[in-house]
């Protein structure tokens, strides 16, 4: 499909869209940076969505780099692991559910995200400690993980239609071609 | 009528959704509960190893009450040339000097790590549970 302001393909990646998945990636690490202080508290679930449904799978690559930035400030670790498939499959996620508009709908997959968050960083310590380490490991953090899901739940009620109107008429100004 | 349709719809969404929510929570706090770290009460003796930054490892015998490693180490630190400092974090107490011996992460990508007889702790010293008999081991690794 081509965008009709521009002419270009939605399926390549322009010079825009590589300065676009820049700022996002900014973005990203910024939001998460903010809350840090925070535990469990995080923008990072929300702007991925966010990002997803209004930049579509351009969002994907700026998941993965974000990632990648986070290995820059923090240094590698098993969490790296995790991050490589928590975030891009929140993303891929969002973009096959990409045609439910209601606020609620995308407030509780956040809360469903952020409870099974742990769940989801257990699943390396299968594999290197057995099935007894991941679990344990996985309930050790259970209180953390409700506390992520609520704030998940409240923090997208509260913040996702302001974001996705500044984020739509931003995508309208550029004349980002939609998938 | 079509309009009135599409909201029922949407309510009964949204409820469905937040059903779903809670009982999730509820699921996660009954696993925690019952199968979550548990102390247990009464007299209990336990072995620490220190291994610092040389290898060198100082071991110490210590009797307790307590429920959980971090008070027992406190205790420890009463009775024993032993000390233990940290950060105060979120997770409890981050571990960074043991017996005068600092590992700084951040400069050198060294830590304080915990085990529990002879196998790595899923649980930092706030919330490891004391049992009688055990072993743990505070090791100095990059």
């Amino acid at each position: 499909m081509r965008n009709k302001v521009t002419g270009e393909s939605s399926r390549h990646i322009s010079v825009r869209d590589i300065a676009m998945i820049g700022m996002m990636t900014a973005a990203l690490e910024a939001a998460k940076l903010s809350l840090s202080f925070l535990p469990n508290v995080e923008l990072v679930t929300l702007m991925v969505i966010l990002f997803t449904l209004c930049m579509g799978g351009r969002a994907l690559f700026s998941v993965v780099a974000f990632v990648g930035v986070e290995c820059l400030v923090w240094g590698p670790g098993p969490w790296t692991v995790m991050y490589l498939y928590i975030w891009p499959g929140l993303s891929i996620l969002t973009l096959l559910c990409r045609r439910q508009r209601a606020v609620w709908f995308w407030s509780v997959l956040s809360g469903m995200f952020g409870l099974l968050f742990g769940a989801l960083c257990a699943i390396p310590y299968l594999f290197i400690g057995g099935i007894q380490t991941a679990v344990a490991w996985w309930i050790a953090g259970i209180p953390w993980d409700i506390l992520h899901g609520i704030s998940n739940f409240v923090i997208c009620m509260v913040l996702f239609c302001p974001l996705r109107k500044v984020l739509e008429r931003l995508v309208k100004t550029w004349g980002v071609p939609r998938e | 009528m079509e309009v009135q349709n599409a909201k029922k719809r949407i309510n009964k969404g949204f409820y469905i959704g937040i059903g779903a929510l809670v009982l999730l929570i509820a699921v996660l706090a009954c696993v925690y509960y019952f199968l979550g770290p548990k102390g247990t009460e009464g007299s209990k003796e336990y072995t620490l190893k220190v291994v610092n930054d040389a290898g060198e490892t100082t071991a110490y015998t210590g009797h307790t009450d307590q429920e959980f490693l971090r008070p027992a180490l406190e205790e420890l630190q009463e009775a024993e040339d032993f000390t233990i400092e940290g950060e105060e974090s979120e997770y409890g107490l981050y571990v960074e000097t043991v017996n005068g011996v600092t590992a700084d992460y951040a400069v050198d990508g060294s830590y304080w790590a915990l085990y529990v007889n002879d196998e790595y702790s899923n649980y930092g010293v706030d919330t490891q549970p004391v049992t009688d008999g055990d072993t743990y081991t505070l090791r100095y690794e990059k």
